[in-house]
């Protein structure tokens, strides 16, 4: 067996949750980078800000707004989380989720729940166009980047930290590389220890962040927090982001269809709902 | 002439094609015993049930360095 190799690890908070960093054969100053990386980008990525880019290109609907390049990532992986999830993982749910009182971090405390106002979300194509170095928000819209954006900064992170390294941004991880004993690393899915090699994991779960009836989950079919059943499901896939948005739609298509959505979507999950669903 | 010449030619290299297709398929029987992708006969996938792991990720007794969690 290969000996042991260190591993480096830096934690921090950041997005509202908990973060890791862990890489072998990189300085510590490199995972210290890499939160500042994390703080900056959130910072341009949240809608809780409203000096935030995303919040500047929500605000000025209906016209064409300079991004910068990050941001048009992200627009174009919410658009590729679109296609993926045949529309289940839509960004057009802000304005569901506002009605749902998801206006501001759930550590300042949800307003109102005022469900009666939710609508189905819009088709994101509708309203989001993105060209290069641009994108452009129809009138009455708005976009909410959330778990998209953390499965795609893991990703994008860990590229830049590897070649050996795990990125955990709140749950949403990208592992790549061999690992500190070169068979993977040993990451917790559902209570077991997978080893993953150029591999993320995500989970989806309408059992956190809740409040007065409500979650931060919007099926877009309805506008309303999701109820299908299924209330977790974590996901292995090619990618953080990709497993994300198979986590997000297994999910949403509830505990009839998840388990084959999974068989042929994931490379490892975890199926949990109410038991009477 | 040379049309109906073309038309034979065309009409024996069609057949031929078929024929040889044919013996091709039949020599080379589908495998019964070939894996199944994805392997979805593996695991369970009941709720609240056993984690569902595909070859590509392999299982381990480590303790785990971190964890996907909902957040």
């Amino acid at each position: 067996m290969r000996p042991e190799q260190a591993v480096v690890a830096h934690h921090f908070e950041a997005m509202g949750t908990a973060c890791s960093l862990f890489a072998v054969g990189r300085p510590q100053s490199c995972l210290v980078l890499g939160e500042r990386w994390v703080h900056d980008l959130a910072s341009r990525l949240t809608r809780f800000s409203a000096d935030s880019e995303l919040s500047r290109l929500n605000t000025r609907a209906g016209e064409w707004v300079e991004v910068s390049a990050e941001l048009e990532a992200v627009l174009r992986a919410a658009e590729r989380a679109y296609e993926l999830s045949s529309g289940l993982v839509n960004a057009a749910v802000l304005p569901s989720m506002l009605a749902a009182g998801y206006t501001r971090t759930l550590n300042a405390g949800a307003t109102t729940v005022m469900l009666e106002r939710a609508r189905p979300a819009p088709a994101l194509p509708e309203v989001l166009r993105v060209r290069p170095a641009r994108a452009r928000i129809e009138s009455g819209a708005g976009i909410d980047l959330g778990g998209i954006a953390k499965g795609w900064m893991a990703d994008r992170l860990c590229e830049v930290i590897g070649p050996n390294a795990v990125v955990n941004l709140g749950g949403d991880l990208r592992a790549v590389g061999a690992g500190p004993q070169g068979h993977g690393w040993p990451v917790g899915v559902a209570g077991v220890t997978l080893l993953l090699r150029d591999q993320g994991a995500a989970t989806s779960s309408v059992r956190r962040r809740r409040w007065g009836g409500a979650h931060h989950l919007i099926d877009p079919r309805s506008g309303l927090p999701a109820d299908t059943g299924l209330e977790e499901v974590s996901v292995v896939a090619a990618s953080g982001f990709e497993a994300e948005v198979v986590a997000k739609t297994a999910l949403l298509v509830g505990p009839g269809v998840a388990p084959a959505y999974c068989a042929s979507h994931a490379l490892a999950w975890w199926l949990d709902g109410r038991h009477d669903a | 002439m040379r049309p109906v010449l073309l038309k034979f030619a065309a009409t024996v290299l069609t057949l031929g094609a078929t024929f040889a297709s044919a013996v091709f398929v039949t020599s080379h029987l589908k495998n019964p015993v070939a894996p199944l992708q994805p392997p979805v006969l593996t695991g369970t996938s009941a709720l609240g049930g056993a984690v569902v792991v595909g070859p590509s990720v392999q299982p381990s007794n480590q303790p785990p360095i971190t964890s996907t969690y909902a957040s």
